[in-house]
């Protein structure tokens, strides 16, 4: 019981966090997204002291290990493009996959091979 | 009706879990399987999506909270983040510009119109970034979250999959271009591949939307 009212008070603190971000976004016109800001804000007060590890520990564990669901409501916006996906679906399917690939590979293989040569020389 | 839909979403979603447990492939990821299938009974019982709005506002209420607990595993890792800063950098600037570009020119390969070519090249970034970037560029904002959803999903699903067949085995690597490429989505299954991957895959989503908000002005109208 003691654990589940802990539980909701991280998430709690979490939302509140974020509002103080989105907040703060708004007012300074901060050019980067308030979850972002937010994510950066906790790191902060992590990396201090501030804010220990174990306040936010178990909340934050189970945000993390669910976020895809988050994102299935926003996804499912995806219907109200049926008369686009009929006609230009496959090029656009084809422009996101393509690139994507491309960025991934890019990203990853550039920082693997990057590595390894920092490695072998140290 | 709204409580019907959240219930319907999170009934959804468990069962994608435990298929993609038990039947580990890209094509059992919770994100692609649970929004086909809740598109699916929406269609079949004649719902708009405006009347699933309700409850899609309630159900995202957390997405920014739980964006903010990705600081968490960021901070367990920063030990790892810190050693390999520099190949993670010249990794995503090099990763982000080049998928803009070859975003923008399959668009026009493909024949799309300008209004497309400006959206794609905003799809790798999370929504907020992406509207706002689209609009200051030329490209439609509703679109753009399309894209940035397709994007998502098309990551989380096909990229461990790619990753794999090009022998990209080192999970810093893996993480950093996941969340380079398809955001929160991506990330979303980062954190569930590897703790180095998640890390890696929410700092890779932050930097990339940076990058992409302070290089586009000026990058878009190159290509």
């Amino acid at each position: 019981m003691k654990k589940l009212i802990l539980f909701f008070i991280q998430i709690a603190c979490l939302t509140a966090l974020y509002q103080l971000s989105v907040w703060t976004v708004s007012v300074l016109h901060i050019p980067i997204p308030a979850s972002v800001f937010g994510m950066l804000t906790l790191l902060l007060l992590l990396l201090t002291g501030v804010v220990p590890d174990r306040f936010i520990g178990s909340g934050a564990a189970f945000l993390n290990k669910h976020l895809a669901f988050f994102f299935i409501p926003i996804a499912v916006g995806l219907m109200a493009y049926g008369d686009l996906i009929r006609s230009d679906g496959l090029a656009l399917f084809l422009m996101i996959a393509g690139s994507s690939i491309i960025g991934l590979l890019i990203t990853a293989g550039l920082s693997m091979i990057l590595s390894a040569k920092r490695r072998s020389k140290q | 009706m709204t409580i019907l839909y959240i219930a319907l979403t999170v009934a959804v979603y468990l069962g994608a879990r435990v298929i993609s447990m038990r039947f580990p492939s890209p094509f059992t990821t919770p994100v692609f399987t649970s929004t086909a299938v809740v598109i699916a009974i929406l269609l079949a019982f004649n719902v708009s999506y405006e009347a699933y709005t309700p409850a899609k506002d309630m159900m995202t209420f957390l997405l920014g909270p739980a964006t903010v607990a990705l600081a968490v595993p960021l901070y367990h890792n920063r030990e790892v983040l810190l050693e390999r800063l520099v190949p993670a950098v010249v990794g995503l600037v090099v990763g982000t510009m080049s998928t803009i570009a070859s975003a923008v020119g399959l668009s026009a390969a493909f024949g799309l119109s300008e209004t497309i070519q400006a959206t794609a090249a905003v799809k790798a970034v999370t929504t907020p970034v992406a509207i706002e970037a689209a609009l200051i560029i030329g490209g439609d904002p509703s679109l753009a979250a399309a894209f940035v959803m397709t994007a998502g999903i098309f990551g989380a699903v096909f990229g461990p999959f790619l990753l794999n067949v090009f022998h990209i085995k080192d999970p810093f690597s893996r993480g950093l271009g996941i969340g380079t490429v398809s955001h929160g989505i991506g990330t979303s299954q980062a954190v569930l591949e590897g703790p180095v991957q998640g890390a890696v895959s929410s700092a890779a989503m932050g930097v990339a939307s940076i990058i992409t908000s302070l290089v586009l002005p000026w990058f878009f109208p190159l290509l």
